[in-house]
């Protein structure tokens, strides 16, 4: 692929081994994808800042890249960690463990990484803009910037995401292109579904979606309309159950004014018909379950403020049920603001907990034995049975509320 | 019986040269939840080589299933001496051929990744010793394990 003056003096190594590494990986990526040039980015966010997935490895390649000199080029956040920086003793991590989170934290830092610690940087201190480039991995993020706001960016692996915040590129392939954002698939929702659509049938419709088209894009028509975290819930299931990585919504996201925009002149390969029969089926195998839960897990991805005053207005005055551990998921700067204005008391008053900069899927949970968790998260129900090594139920944000209060899913 | 082709040409994806035994699965894989890097067992209960070792193997496996977590698990099991020895797929997807870049570039350890095989291929069987070379993408059946044993 062709490199830049710049980009190949970065490669020679005149800006430091760090810059160098980085623009070797990125290079061969670029190469073995069909690459046929670099793009500056705007900004990196990296899924590799936690321990569970970065490991001692990651600590090894990071402290080798701090001894270097490294700095991110542009600006980078930092995905969940695998602890409560605050309260890890609450949740039961072992203390040698949360220490390998916070050297992480620490050589991170020193590489100018901006601690977010969150899966949704795009509500903090990384707003992408439309059509803008990013190196982003996360990838509930990735589907995020790529749909709703219309920026653009590959789902980029643990590590290259690094390099592409040390190199400031990434390769031009995929969806960095105009023709890589082109739908594929068209999903036309029935009438009995489009009449009835309700906030719990995004996540379904995502992990729908995902299975069907795994890294395809898909084209959706017949929502009626959706909310900011109605979004963020169907791309983060799609992108679990499936590897969707940008979805069109038409009439609602900016690349979908009509299908045949979101088809860029393509004919649809596939159409498929989703109906009421069809969600329905999708949330029993999400978790079709009912009765006892000891877990109520929310907040995947991280709760909004908007989430949050849903969260307190719900359990108000209410007491969580003595079996059941209700953790609600988010960001230190959301959690700023819900105690700012009392969510969070009203949330902690109740006996449920915030879970700050984490969540199930990343924190050791293995000493809590939970055994049936509810969520109204299609990610947490894709992934909370081999991470948490629970029965999942899925579940109305409002049900899982009330479970938490009773002790169980009811239908 | 059929007649076992003694050499394959795939596509080169990671330079590196393997000789050794082989783990064959029929399904997609994700290493992130699917492989312990402390011990280099499959760890996925849904996944057909569940409870396989890995470490030092050929993995054969259609494509990955990708997390973007996936290099995370898989550098901690080269570190750990816990990985693959090579990974051979009917289709490699980038979050696999990053893995075998990464572990060449911050761990100086090659991993050999081939691709382009046809798919359901019976060509290699658990335990059949073969020869990888990750640049040209030949790869050599060396010795069958066991003739008389169902893939």
């Amino acid at each position: 692929m062709y490199l830049s003056d710049a980009e190949q003096r970065m490669l020679d190594g005149h800006e430091g081994v760090p810059r160098a590494q980085a623009m070797a990986v990125l290079a061969r990526l670029g190469d073995a994808c069909g690459a046929d040039r670099m793009v500056p980015i705007a900004s990196a966010h990296l899924v590799a800042s936690s321990y569970q997935i970065a490991g001692e490895a990651g600590i090894a390649i990071y402290e080798k890249l701090v001894a270097q000199g490294a700095k991110v080029a542009v600006r980078t956040t930092s995905d969940p960690g695998s602890i409560d920086f605050a309260r890890w003793q609450a949740f039961r991590t072992p203390p040698d463990y949360a220490a390998r989170q916070v050297v992480i934290s620490k050589l991170l830092d020193q590489m100018g990484v901006i601690p977010t610690w969150t899966c949704t940087p795009y509500t903090t201190f990384n707003v992408p803009r439309f059509g803008e480039h990013l190196g982003w991995s996360e990838s509930s993020a990735v589907v995020f910037a790529n749909s709703v706001v219309g920026a653009r960016t590959n789902r980029l692996a643990a590590y290259v995401d690094v390099c592409a915040a040390l190199a400031g590129r990434v390769p031009c392939f995929g969806l960095h292109t105009d023709a890589g954002r082109a739908g594929d698939v068209l999903f036309e929702l029935a009438p009995d579904l489009t009449s009835a659509f309700a906030d719990h049938y995004f996540p379904p419709l995502g992990y729908l979606v995902g299975q069907a088209v795994k890294d395809k894009v898909p084209v959706i028509t017949g929502v009626p309309g959706a909310t900011f975290d109605q979004l963020k819930a169907l791309g983060a299931a799609a992108a679990a159950s499936g590897s969707v990585a940008l979805y069109h919504l038409v009439g609602i996201t900016p690349e979908a004014p009509t299908v045949e925009a979101a088809f860029r002149g393509k004919s649809p390969r596939e159409r498929i018909r989703v109906g009421l029969a069809e969600i329905s089926a999708t949330m029993a195998q999400m978790g079709g379950g009912d009765g006892p839960v000891d877990a109520v897990g929310i907040g995947c991805p991280h709760a909004s403020i908007d989430q949050m005053r849903r969260y307190a207005a719900a359990l108000q005055g209410k007491r969580v049920h003595s079996n059941v551990q209700l953790w609600v998921c988010t960001n230190t700067t959301v959690e700023q603001m819900a105690r700012t204005m009392g969510y969070a008391q009203t949330i902690e008053q109740a006996g449920g907990k915030l879970m700050v900069g984490t969540c199930h899927n990343d924190c050791p949970l293995a000493a809590w034995r939970f055994r049936r968790l509810a969520t109204d998260s299609g990610k947490f129900a894709y992934y909370t049975p081999t991470t948490v090594g629970t029965e999942c139920l899925y579940a109305s944000t409002d049900a899982c509320l009330a479970a938490a209060v009773t002790g169980k899913v009811e239908r | 019986m059929r007649t076992v082709p003694q050499r394959l040409e795939g596509h080169g994806c990671a330079p590196g040269e393997f000789e050794g035994e082989v783990v064959v699965s029929r399904q997609p894989f994700g290493f992130w939840q699917g492989l312990d890097p402390q011990t280099g067992l499959v760890i996925d209960k849904r996944h057909d080589a569940c409870g396989q070792s890995l470490v030092g193997k050929a993995f054969v496996f259609p494509y990955g299933r990708g997390s973007t977590g996936t290099p995370g698990i898989f550098l901690e099991a080269v570190r750990n001496g816990c990985a693959p020895g090579a990974i051979i797929n009917v289709s490699s997807e980038p979050m696999i051929i990053m893995c075998a870049i990464l572990a060449e570039t911050f761990l100086q350890v090659r991993i050999p990744v081939v691709d382009g095989l046809p798919e359901g291929t019976p060509a290699f069987r658990t335990g059949d010793r073969i020869r990888v070379n990750g640049s040209t993408g030949v790869i050599e059946l060396l010795a069958r394990h066991d003739q008389g044993r169902s893939a």
